[in-house]
């Protein structure tokens, strides 16, 4: 095989053993706890899309999660649809969303943008907050929605053990990532590039950033919307502030920068380094130290700005790089 | 309709209160063009100082400014000097310096939580202080009188923000750089200086802004959230750099959340603000009385 194979062994063989993972944890805690590292490490690799691609800073991602969350839910608890067919519902109506918050906010500076995210997050929350049903849609307010666990199984999209959630999460974070490098080496990730980085030079070579920039964000709110619904399905029970909360927006721009936006890995590096710690602190120190998980997110936060701007993925990659070239030879004189 | 005039009069003291919190972040917006999300937390300490100050002193609310105002002027001048200039000089040249925003996420959440950790996430309140509860009868209307303090408080420092910008030389430097910091080095200003002072100023304020509301408001440790997406309103609405705007942006979602609830319920009035936010970031970001940049 050629060198250029051998490299990549030991990602696939990481990929492999994410399949076996089940059989060798079998604690449901800790199963919990790969789930929504998996969970988070999709959210903000699609989040990348917009984030990272693009070069904006959306700060208000939670909203098309809990659209997502909202639409399959109430399609199966009042018209009995399977949560799957809900799912496409809810991110279809994500997407559409997305495009319509999209439409004005490209067009400001990154800081506005920013803003305009948050506003538009808090007001959707705000309004899930204060209806009880949207034309003929029951919402329930602050006081959520329940999700009665009756039958089980792979199309109602329910089940007992955690196992099939695993493997159901662990495909979707599959197959963001290959989204996300098809898209990397596809003519629409040039343009998302180039109109992130000088938008001006972009168009005179003929980009059109806005609409690069809106595609990126259709997809990103199409493919937030399907975790949505995976959280309501695996937790059953939904209201406005666990699903739609600044919170999670924050938490999933924070690990995609810190992982590093950007670039494919990043986002899921910075979940595997950073959902274990917010999970542990939170176990272990709780009680004691409350909160002690979000100060460690902000100082990590403020060191990785500081000195490693475009994320841990880089010093990483490059020693993986180097560690690979003293193993199989160097990659230039490969090709 | 009686009631209307009463809500309205209280909404602008209270709004008046909003703008002094808001003037600290159209300070530091309009010198040194970046979003503070960490202020609403900066707002916060200076509600526990100023808290502590009253507690272990026993002196009257106001005057714990002696203490709160210097405190607060070295925590910004500090935070900026050691946080942020790094980054203001790694990207002098990047198109948008998103790095800086982040970074004072990040402090937002350091010191929220510290403070929850330190402090733990019991309310705390004054009871009594020499201004909790009282009312001034005007007629048939009864006025808040702590939220009278804080409107002059706000007055007072509005116009002490203003004079130091048109009178005083530093003033003079801030404003330059302000407006085109490149020309102002060019001039012999340090910006980096310019940056931390104002930084150090715009918490000094929020620091005033926390004054005047620890005599009659609930503190803990995410008081602050309330105030930060609060103040970036209102610093929209108003004009980003406009003193008189921040406080006019303040008074204007101040009646908007005293008037309100006599319609609608109070999250409602929340999602008017937010409405109207976005309807002046799409259609005049600039605000009322902000100077138009060249973005």
């Amino acid at each position: 095989m050629k060198p250029v194979v051998y490299r990549k062994l030991p990602l696939i063989l990481v990929g492999v053993m994410a399949f076996g993972l089940p059989l060798v944890v079998t604690s449901p805690t800790y199963l919990h706890i790969v789930i929504l590292l998996f969970l988070y490490a999709y959210l903000t690799t699609s989040w990348n899309l917009v984030g990272g691609f693009a070069g904006v800073l959306p700060l208000g991602h939670a909203a098309f999660v809990g659209i997502g969350a909202y639409t399959s839910t109430i399609l199966s608890l009042q018209y009995g649809v399977s949560p799957w067919i809900g799912m496409l519902v809810g991110a279809v109506i994500a997407s559409i969303v997305g495009v319509i918050i999209g439409l004005p906010t490209f067009k400001m500076r990154g800081a506005y943008f920013a803003l305009a995210t948050i506003a538009f997050a808090e007001g959707i929350r705000v309004m899930f907050e204060n209806i009880d049903y949207l034309g003929p849609f029951q919402i329930n307010g602050p006081r959520g929605l329940q999700i009665p666990p009756l039958k089980t199984g792979l199309a109602s999209f329910m089940f007992a053990e955690k196992e099939p959630y695993y493997y159901i999460i662990l495909v979707m974070l599959a197959g963001v990532l290959l989204l996300t490098w098809a898209i990397s080496r596809s003519k629409l990730g040039y343009y998302l590039m180039a109109g992130g980085e000088e938008p001006e030079a972009a168009q005179a070579l003929g980009v059109n950033v806005a609409r690069a920039k809106l595609t990126a964000m259709a997809m990103s709110s199409f493919l937030t919307a399907f975790a949505g619904t995976f959280w309501a399905q695996f937790t059953l029970y939904i209201h406005p502030k666990s699903v739609m909360s600044l919170d999670i927006s924050f938490e999933i721009a924070f690990i995609a920068l810190i992982g590093g936006r950007g670039s494919i890995a990043g986002p899921v590096l910075g979940a595997l380094l950073l959902r274990p710690v917010s999970d542990f602190s939170r176990i272990y120190f709780g009680d004691k130290l409350p909160g002690l998980h979000l100060i460690i997110f902000g100082v990590v936060l403020i060191l990785v700005m500081l000195f490693q701007p475009r994320g841990l993925q880089l010093p990483l990659t490059r020693i993986y790089h180097r560690v690979m070239d003293r193993l199989f030879g160097d990659r230039e004189a490969a090709v | 309709m009686l009631f209307i005039l009463e809500d309205t009069i209280n909404g602008i003291l209270m709004g008046s209160i909003y703008g002094l919190a808001a003037l600290g972040l159209t300070l530091i917006f309009g010198v040194l063009k970046v979003i503070n999300f960490a202020h609403g937390s900066l707002l916060m300490v200076g509600m526990y100082v100023a808290y502590w100050a009253v507690l272990l002193t026993g002196v009257h609310p106001y005057l714990s400014l002696v203490i709160v105002v210097p405190v607060m002027f070295l925590f910004g001048y500090l935070l900026q000097d050691i946080l942020i200039k790094p980054i203001f000089k790694a990207e002098k040249n990047v198109r948008e310096p998103i790095t800086v925003i982040i970074v004072t996420t990040g402090v937002w959440y350091i010191l929220d939580n510290l403070s929850l950790l330190i402090f733990g996430p019991q309310y705390r309140n004054i009871q009594d202080n020499p201004l909790r509860g009282k009312m001034l009868e005007a007629g048939e209307m009864m006025i808040s009188v702590p939220k009278l303090w804080g409107f002059c408080a706000a007055i007072i420092t509005a116009l002490l923000v203003y004079l130091f910008l048109q009178k005083t030389r530093m003033g003079r430097a801030v404003r330059a750089t302000s407006l085109d910091r490149d020309a102002a080095s060019l001039q012999g200003i340090n910006q980096y200086k310019i940056y931390n002072i104002s930084f150090g100023i715009g918490t000094a304020v929020a620091g005033v802004a926390g004054v005047t509301l620890v005599p009659f408001f609930n503190i803990f440790p995410s008081v602050g959230v309330l105030f930060d997406i609060k103040c970036f309103i209102i610093v929209v609405l108003g004009g980003l750099g406009s003193i008189g705007g921040a406080l006019l942006g303040g008074m204007i979602v101040g009646v908007i959340e005293s008037v309100g609830p006599q319609f609608m319920t109070a999250t409602w009035t929340e999602a008017i603000v937010y409405g109207l936010f976005l309807v002046f970031l799409f259609l005049k970001p600039s605000g009322l009385f902000g100077v138009k940049y060249d973005w």
